[in-house]
């Protein structure tokens, strides 16, 4: 079986390679919600590549803001727009802040590739990233941290 | 393909404004738990999690073939990692996430996003298999991110006392070597209260040095 290959200029990647893609019982990111979905997939497969078919081959390019455990909002009033059924689903788990490790994990979606989508969403404006301002954690969130932990049992 | 869509979301952009506006992110916070595989790390994670641990799956991409370097006549040149993680709320507006990576330098190519923000680490040891983590160690040392190593006591007992596997880690005096178990939350919050212990301590050091 052979796949188009998205870098060759004679067979741009098109939309519509997807569906035939996700088709199969190995399918790029596999969206299956059944539950012997656990088992990991067959390492022979050659289908590691695949998930970056939906981000038309761009495996780096992720906004390095976008850190797995940054959150992520719908932006509020946000016009319509055609996206993809990867994009569309990553919209739907937006409505409550969630983190990027979530929607990857949750749509069984590679973690590049969610980065990658999710900073894609975010210039179409459809997402709001709340980047932190200050990289390192000040005194005053570790103490709350720290608080917290202390109260569980 | 059928996405779960609980029945009050409504997708679909134009009715996303009478819905209220989303409630405000939290601040995340997160800390790492890193260690060979089997020492207890998804056992780790999930005895402190609100959630049952989820899995992420990152590739290995081009990038990282070269720190992984898979060996001559090998076809293999993507691999498929899983790491999981888990979530505490501490409050409405803050939210600690704990990251279980393997240990080995073969996964250290997304170490680097990992320990971006990370408060600190705590590295879980298995006494019969410590070397499984001394690149972990390194990593933590060099980046200069706060960490603790865990000693996990599978079964109460150890094979070796914990000033032996400092000596065999070769860590500095500072960083604190603990014993504890898994599968108990009480005992893994114990753990990573020294870890926040150390992380608060290089913070308030950053913040004096600054003003």
């Amino acid at each position: 079986m052979t796949y188009p290959d998205p870098d060759d200029p004679a067979h741009p990647a098109r939309p519509s390679v997807r569906p035939f893609l996700q088709s199969g019982p190995l399918a790029a990111g596999g969206y299956r919600p059944a539950p012997q979905d656990e088992q990991p997939p067959a390492p022979e497969q050659s289908a590691a590549l695949r998930p970056f078919v939906i981000t038309s081959g761009r495996t780096n390019g992720a906004d390095p803001d976008i850190g797995m455990e940054t959150q992520v909002t719908v932006t509020p009033g946000a016009g319509p727009v055609r996206l993809s059924p990867e994009m569309r689903a990553i919209v739907g788990l937006c409505f409550e802040p969630v983190s990027v490790a979530e929607i990857s994990a949750r749509l069984r979606l590679h973690l590049g590739v969610t980065r990658i989508l999710v900073g894609d969403l975010r210039a179409a404006g459809q997402l709001d990233v709340h980047v932190l301002d200050n990289e390192t954690p000040d005194p005053e969130t570790i103490m709350r941290v720290i608080r917290g932990l202390r109260a569980i049992t | 393909m059928d996405y779960e869509q609980s029945p009050d979301r409504v997708v679909g952009t134009a009715a996303v404004g009478s819905g209220g506006p989303p409630k405000k992110a939290p601040v995340p916070v997160k800390i790492i738990v890193a260690g060979g595989f089997g020492v207890g790390k998804t056992t780790t994670v999930g005895a402190i999690s609100e959630i049952s641990p989820l899995t992420t799956e990152a590739e290995m991409t081009s990038a990282a073939v070269g720190i992984d370097n898979p060996g001559l006549g090998s076809t293999k040149t993507t691999t498929t990692i899983a790491m999981d993680f888990g979530v505490l709320t501490i409050d409405q507006t803050l939210k600690l996430y704990i990251f279980g990576t393997p240990g080995q330098t073969r996964f250290a190519f997304m170490w680097d996003d990992l320990i971006k923000g990370a408060l600190g680490a705590l590295v879980v040891v298995d006494t019969n298999r410590i070397d499984d983590c001394y690149p972990a160690v390194d990593y933590f040392e060099r980046a200069g991110l706060p960490f603790v190593v865990g000693v996990n006591t599978f079964n109460g007992q150890m094979s070796y006392s914990l000033d032996e596997v400092r000596w065999a880690l070769a860590i500095r005096e500072d960083v604190p070597v603990l014993a504890f178990d898994a599968r108990f939350r009480g005992s893994v919050r114990d753990a990573l209260l020294v870890v926040l212990d150390q992380a608060l301590d290089k913070a308030v050091r950053q913040k004096s040095s600054y003003s």
